[in-house]
C-alpha cells in the first residue's frame, strides 16, 4: 500500500514539475510583472506532495514493510527506532529522493523569497530548477526507484550495514546535501541569470543567502562525517583523503571561492563572469561527485560494469548539465574591462580564489587519477594523504598569512598597510611557537610554518574580534568563520605532531609499558545485545608522572544482520586530549592486537569547525534580517 | 632591523629542526602504505592479516638499517605503486605532480597581468 502512494505521489509531482515549466513559459510571455498565483500554488503542491513521499518511504522503515524493496534490503524489525528513519537515507534509493526534496523545497523558496526580483529572472530559475527536479524524478521512478516492490513479502529484512548505525552518520547526509543539492538553486540562477542578462549588484543578493545557508551546512556535513570516520573505523584519523570524503570537499572549495567573490560582485559590481562560473561548477561538483561516489567507479573500474545503468544515468546528467551551461556561458560571455587596483580588498578576493581553485584542482586531480592511469596505462596508482599533504600544505601557509591581511584591506584602494602591528603579530607567533618547541618537542620545518602561520591568522583575527566587538560592526561572522580557521589549522598542527600512536599485542592479564605510560588488558567479558553480540575488553592507563587513571572498554561486535564484524573504539576525550583504544583478535591465538592512541585537542578541531559554519549562519540571518 | 630579527629567529628556527632525532619513524611508514586486502584503509589503520604482515616486514627492515626511501622502493617491487599512497614520480605520475602548481602558476600569472593591465591605464 505504501509502495502505491509513493509511486503515486512520484508521479504526481512530474506531472506538476512538467505544468510548472509550462506555465512559466506561458507566464513569460504575458505582460503582467507577477507571477501568476498559479505558479506560487503548484509549487506549494511540489513541494507538499515530495514531502508526502519522502514521509511515507519514512514510514514504510518505521512500520518495516518488507513489501517494498529499499526496506528489505536496508532494515530490520529488530533495529533501533532513529536507525530505522536514518535507514531511509542511508542507501541509494532514499538518498536520491532525498535529493529530489532538497532541489524541490529550494526551488520553492526561492521563487517565495525573491519577490523583489524581477519576473522574468525568477520564472527561468524555476523553469531551469524544475528541469534538475524531473531530471531526478525520472531518475527516481525509473531507475532507482525507492517503492519498488519485492514479492513474496520476506518475513525480515537485511538489516542496514552496522557501521552506518550511528546518530553522527544519521545526521551526516541530510546535512551535506543541503549543501550540495542546495547548491542547485544557483546554478539555476546563474543561468536564468546569462539568459535574462539580470547581473550585477541586484543578481549577487537574490543568490547570496542561498549560497550561504549551503556553504554553511556543507561545512557542518563534512564534519559530521568526519567525526563519524574518527569514531567509528578505528582509524583515529579525522581526515583521510579518501575519494568520498574528497567528494564532499570539492564543492565545498568552489562554494568557500564564491562565497568571496559574490561580495566583490554584490559591492563593487566586478567579477559578474567569474562568479558565474564558479555558481555553475558548484553544482556540476557536486552532481560530479555523486556520479564518482554512486557508480562505484572510485574503488575500482570494474564495479562500474556491475551497474552501469545508474552510473551511466547520472552521467549522461551531467553531460547535458555541463554541456548547456557550458554553451549558454559562452553565447553571452563579454570581455568586461576591470578596473581593478593591485592594492584593493578585491584583489586580495581573487586571491582567495585563486587559492580555493588551486585546492580544488588538486584534490579533484588526486581524486580522478587513478581512474585514469588505470583506463589509460593499465597501472594502478594510488593518491593518499602523503600526496595531498606534501602539494597542499606549503601553499596553506601562504594561504593564512593572505587570509590574515585580506580583510584589513579597504576596498577599491588601500592607502594604508599598518606593518608595524603585522610584524609585532609575526615575532609574536614565533615566539609561541618556540615555546610549544621548547616546552613539549620539537617538530619538522613545515610544522614549523603551519604553526607560526595558523597563529598569525589567529592573532590577527582575534584583533579583528576585539574591534569589531567594540564598535559593533557587521563584520563579526567573518572573523568568527577567519579565527575559527585558524584555530583550525593551528589544532590540526598540533594534533598531528603531538599524537602519540602504539601498537602491540596483549592477552589478558598482560600489561604494556612505554614511555610513562602502561596499559593494562584486565579484563574480557561476552555480551548479548538487541541486535548484536560483543567482545568487550576493559583497559586501564595509567601515567607514571601523573595522577591518570582511566578505564577504556573497545569492543568487537558481531552484528546477525547483516553478518558483519566491526570494531569499536572506545575513547576517553576530554577538553586537551583524547585517548583512543581499538581492539582486533588475532587469529589462532589468545592474544589482542591493540592499538592505543593519544589525540591532543580533538575536541577543538570539531569546536572550531562548528565555528567556521556558525559565521555562515550568523550572516545568513542578519542578511535575512535586512533584505526580507 | 626588522629584517635582521626576522632573519635571526629563521636561523633559530632551523637550529631546532635539526635538533630533531633522525629516526625512521614506523608509524609514519605503515600509513603511506596502503592495506591491499582492505577497501580504503592504511596498513596503520587496518587490523588485517596482510597488514599486520607487512608491519612485520616494514619493522625488520627497518631493523637491518634501510631508510624509509628504501622500504618503500622495496614493497613497490613487490607489490607494484598501488601499495603506497605517494605515488612515485615518474612518467605516468608525473602530471599528478606538475598539474597542481601548473594551475597554482597560472592562476597566479592571470591575476598578475589583470592587475598590471590595470596600473598601466
Amino acid at each position: 500500500m505504501l509502495s502505491n502512494i509513493g509511486n503515486t505521489l512520484l508521479s504526481l509531482n512530474i506531472l506538476i514539475g512538467i505544468s510548472i515549466i509550462y506555465f512559466s513559459f506561458k507566464n513569460l510571455n504575458n505582460s503582467k510583472t507577477l507571477i501568476g498565483k498559479k505558479i506560487y500554488h503548484l509549487c506549494l503542491f511540489q513541494s507538499t506532495f515530495i514531502i508526502i513521499c519522502f514521509l511515507t518511504l519514512v514510514s514504510a522503515f518505521i512500520v518495516s514493510d518488507f513489501s517494498i524493496i529499499t526496506v528489505y534490503q536496508n532494515s530490520h524489525s529488530l533495529k533501533p527506532f532513529l536507525y530505522k528513519i536514518s535507514g531511509t537515507w542511508g542507501n541509494h534509493e532514499g538518498s536520491l529522493l532525498l535529493w529530489a526534496i532538497i532541489l524541490t523545497i529550494f526551488s520553492f523558496f526561492f521563487l517565495f523569497y525573491n519577490k523583489y526580483h524581477p519576473k522574468n529572472y525568477r520564472i527561468y530559475s524555476l523553469i531551469i530548477q524544475n528541469i534538475l527536479i524531473l531530471g531526478f524524478l525520472f531518475f527516481l521512478l525509473f531507475n532507482s526507484n525507492p517503492f519498488s516492490m519485492v514479492s513474496p513479502t520476506p518475513k525480515e529484512g537485511l538489516g542496514l550495514n552496522p557501521i552506518l548505525q550511528d546518530p553522527a552518520l544519521a545526521i551526516h547526509p541530510p546535512l551535506l546535501y543541503v549543501g550540495f543539492v542546495g547548491s542547485s538553486i544557483y546554478f539555476s540562477a546563474a543561468m536564468a541569470s546569462l539568459i535574462t542578462n539580470y547581473s550585477g549588484k541586484l543578481f549577487a543578493q537574490s543568490i547570496k543567502n542561498w549560497v550561504l545557508i549551503s556553504w554553511s551546512f556543507q561545512t557542518l556535513g563534512i564534519l559530521a562525517g568526519s567525526i563519524w570516520a574518527y569514531y567509528e573505523l578505528g582509524w583515529g584519523g579525522f581526515w583521510f583523503w579518501d575519494p568520498v570524503e574528497n567528494a564532499s570537499l570539492l564543492p565545498w572549495f568552489a562554494m568557500s571561492a564564491l562565497l568571496h567573490s559574490l561580495i566583490v560582485l554584490e559591492k563593487r559590481n566586478l567579477l559578474y563572469f567569474w562568479v558565474i562560473i564558479l555558481c555553475l561548477l558548484t553544482f556540476i561538483l557536486s552532481v560530479t561527485g555523486t556520479f564518482l561516489v554512486r557508480s562505484g567507479i572510485l574503488n575500482s573500474v570494474h564495479t562500474f560494469a556491475n551497474d552501469p545503468s545508474r552510473g551511466l544515468y547520472i552521467l549522461i546528467f551531467l553531460s547535458l548539465m555541463i554541456f548547456a551551461s557550458v554553451l549558454l556561458f559562452f553565447s553571452k560571455f563579454k570581455n568586461n574591462s576591470y578596473n581593478l587596483n593591485s592594492n584593493s580588498k578585491e584583489t586580495f578576493i581573487l586571491i582567495n580564489n585563486w587559492f580555493m581553485i588551486f585546492y580544488l584542482i588538486t584534490v579533484l586531480l588526486g581524486t580522478v587519477y587513478p581512474i585514469f592511469t588505470e583506463v589509460l596505462t593499465d597501472h594502478k596508482v594510488s593518491v593518499g594523504p602523503p600526496f595531498y599533504n606534501a602539494v597542499i600544505i606549503p601553499i596553506v601557509v601562504i594561504f593564512l598569512f593572505f587570509m590574515s591581511v585580506g580583510p584589513r584591506i579597504k576596498w577599491i584602494k588601500n592607502k594604508f598597510y599598518n606593518l608595524n602591528l603585522l610584524f609585532k603579530i609575526l615575532i609574536a607567533s614565533i615566539f609561541i611557537n618556540f615555546f610549544i618547541i621548547y616546552l613539549f618537542q620539537g617538530y619538522s620545518l613545515m610544522s614549523n610554518f603551519i604553526i607560526i602561520s595558523a597563529l598569525f591568522l589567529v592573532f590577527a583575527s582575534l584583533m579583528d574580534l576585539y574591534k569589531s566587538l567594540k564598535k559593533q560592526n557587521i563584520e563579526l561572522p567573518r572573523v568568527i568563520s577567519h579565527l575559527a580557521f585558524g584555530f583550525l589549522i593551528l589544532f590540526i598542527g598540533l594534533n598531528y605532531n603531538f599524537s602519540i600512536e602504539k601498537d602491540f599485542n596483549l592477552k589478558v592479564g598482560e600489561k604494556k609499558v612505554f614511555e610513562n605510560y602502561s596499559i593494562e588488558f584486565q579484563n574480557l567479558k561476552l555480551e548479548d545485545f538487541k541486535n548484536y553480540k560483543a567482545v568487550i575488553g576493559e583497559f586501564n592507563i595509567s601515567k607514571s608522572d601523573e595522577n591518570l587513571n582511566q578505564s577504556l572498554y573497545p569492543e568487537i561486535r558481531i552484528y546477525e544482520k547483516p553478518s558483519t564484524i566491526t570494531y569499536e573504539a572506545s575513547i576517553r576525550s576530554d577538553l586537551l586530549k583524547d585517548y583512543y583504544i581499538t581492539m582486533s583478535n588475532i587469529d589462532r591465538s589468545e592474544y589482542y592486537n591493540i592499538k592505543f592512541q593519544k589525540k591532543p585537542f580533538m575536541m577543538w578541531i570539531w569546536i572550531s569547525v562548528i565555528f567556521i559554519s556558525l559565521g555562515g549562519f550568523l550572516r545568513f540571518f542578519k542578511n535575512a534580517k535586512k533584505y526580507y | 632591523m626588522k629584517i635582521k630579527i626576522i632573519i635571526f629567529l629563521i636561523i633559530l628556527n632551523l637550529n631546532v629542526v635539526n635538533a630533531e632525532t633522525s629516526l625512521v619513524d614506523s608509524n609514519k611508514i605503515f600509513k603511506n602504505l596502503r592495506c591491499l586486502v582492505c577497501q580504503g584503509q592504511s596498513v596503520g589503520d587496518s587490523n588485517s592479516e596482510f597488514a599486520q604482515t607487512i608491519k612485520l616486514v616494514v619493522r625488520d627492515q627497518i631493523k637491518e638499517g634501510k631508510t624509509e626511501k628504501e622500504i618503500y622502493e622495496f614493497l613497490i617491487e613487490k607489490y607494484g605503486d598501488w601499495i603506497v599512497y605517494k605515488p612515485p614520480l615518474n612518467k605516468v605520475n608525473f602530471v599528478l605532480w606538475l598539474f597542481p602548481y601548473l594551475v597554482f602558476v597560472a592562476g597566479g600569472t592571470i591575476i598578475f597581468l589583470f592587475l598590471k593591465k590595470r596600473d598601466n591605464h
